[in-house]
């Protein structure tokens, strides 16, 4: 889910940066090396929605740059085990199936979904109840829970259960 | 001629030692600084790759045990750690329940995971970690303010409005995760304002519901009690103290709900 945080980043800057635009070049590169990342602790950072403060610099040793320590306001997203989410299916295989929840991918595998469904292959692969009545392909959303995650060095991958009640197909594409 | 020769010979001979002791020393110079530690100042806050395979002891341990689900109690250190140092070593944090590598896990340990996944403090009590419950506070820092999926939508459509008259500038572009997490939140609103879903929901906190427990419960937009129940198994053990409010919050929200 979605959290609105503080994060402290200690920013080098080069001398040629400096003069009357220092903040400006610094909030760039700060936004520039933050956005988009992603660690085990905060998650993604999707946005920097505002700098609080900018300490005093402190001249490196031995190099010209310059270390400032920038404090600032993140939305981060960080998937969390335990927690539900509605996510898109992205693809779908006989292992199981991987959906998208925002910057995160999460897969579920087959034995976490129900046991009454089974997969049909073919030109689009589905996950279908024997009586038809529920299907799982490519596009359709579905409620998952988080069991598990993973953090790579661009991005995080959970691992996702159907099989627990409330859980599985919201909307299904082929009736929209 | 003969003495020439060998004089030149030997001129060769002992210029050639020193070139190579003067060689041998700038060789040392070079290893010295080599071996000198970098800079500390160095701008590498976020990324993981130049952390040293010594530096955590514990990752050519954890890394190993990291991938078998029949976990031994030693493992449960390193996998709390790795969730505060996650970014060092790149451990897998799945939980008992969910082995990382589904593709081996016997079919049976999963139909039991998938029965125990309702917070089974059984399976739990052997990790240190959360049993399947959601323990937002825990693992973020103080202050971390849970933002429910669409006061999320609103922060950064306004970021993005923002970002348009700032385009000129070639250089700011927006990553790919902002916008797939725009889209995300803007395909899950369900409410018309969130500022009144935010007092709605603040109720439950009275009665102990965490803000972690209180967002999931808005972005879910659960119809009944029992979904709600079902969700969030740590809200299961105060059921009866908990009823009558999610009752009435879940129909307050349906007031607020937006028509699709």
């Amino acid at each position: 889910m979605f959290f609105h945080i503080v994060l402290e980043r200690n920013m080098q800057l080069h001398p040629r940066h400096f003069g009357r635009n220092l903040r400006e070049n610094l909030v760039a590169k700060l936004m520039k090396d933050v956005e988009g990342t992603c660690s085990g602790q905060h998650g993604f950072v999707v946005a920097i929605t505002g700098i609080e403060n900018i300490g005093k610099g402190l001249i490196r040793d031995g190099t010209g740059f310059v270390s400032f320590p920038v404090k600032y306001q993140c939305v981060v997203f960080r998937p969390f085990k335990g927690e539900i989410l509605e996510a898109v299916v992205t693809m779908v295989n006989k292992m199981g199936f991987f959906a998208e929840a925002g910057p995160v991918q999460i897969f579920v595998s087959n034995h976490l979904i129900p046991d009454d469904m089974e997969f049909q292959s073919g030109d689009m692969p589905n996950y279908t109840t024997s009586d038809g009545s529920v299907k799982i392909q490519k596009d359709s959303e579905v409620r998952l829970k988080i069991i598990g995650t993973r953090v790579d060095a661009t991005e995080i991958f959970c691992i996702g259960t159907i099989k627990d009640d409330f859980l599985g197909v919201i909307n299904d594409p082929a009736s929209v | 001629m003969g003495i020439l020769d060998t004089m030149q010979t030997r001129v060769w001979v002992v210029l050639y030692w020193y070139s190579e002791q003067i060689r041998s020393t700038s060789n040392r110079r070079r290893l010295l600084l080599r071996s000198l530690p970098p800079f500390s100042g160095t701008d590498k806050g976020i990324s993981r790759k130049e952390w040293p395979m010594s530096d955590k002891g514990g990752k050519g341990f954890t890394l190993p045990n990291g991938k078998g689900v029949k976990s031994t109690p030693l493992k449960d250190a390193p996998l709390k750690d790795s969730s505060a140092k996650s970014k060092k070593a790149r451990n897998v944090q799945f939980s008992s329940q969910g082995s990382k590598s589904d593709k081996s896990a016997p079919a049976s340990s999963k139909a039991n995971s998938g029965k125990g996944g309702k917070g089974d403090s059984g399976i739990g009590g052997k990790k240190e970690q959360e049993p399947l419950q959601l323990k937002v506070e825990n693992e973020l820092p103080k202050g971390a303010k849970c933002l429910m999926d669409c006061e999320a939508a609103d922060i950064l459509q306004g970021i993005q409005e923002q970002m348009v008259i700032l385009s000129k500038d070639p250089t700011i572009k927006l990553p790919v995760s902002f916008d797939r997490g725009l889209q995300y939140t803007k395909k899950s609103t369900h409410y018309t304002d969130p500022e009144s879903v935010r007092r709605v929901l603040e109720n439950l906190k009275t009665y102990g519901v965490t803000d972690g427990e209180i967002c999931v419960i808005a972005n879910v937009y659960p119809e009944t009690a029992d979904e709600v129940f079902a969700l969030l198994p740590s809200l299961k053990a105060r059921r009866i103290m908990l009823d009558d409010p999610v009752n009435d919050v879940l129909s307050e929200l349906a007031k607020l709900k937006k028509s699709a």
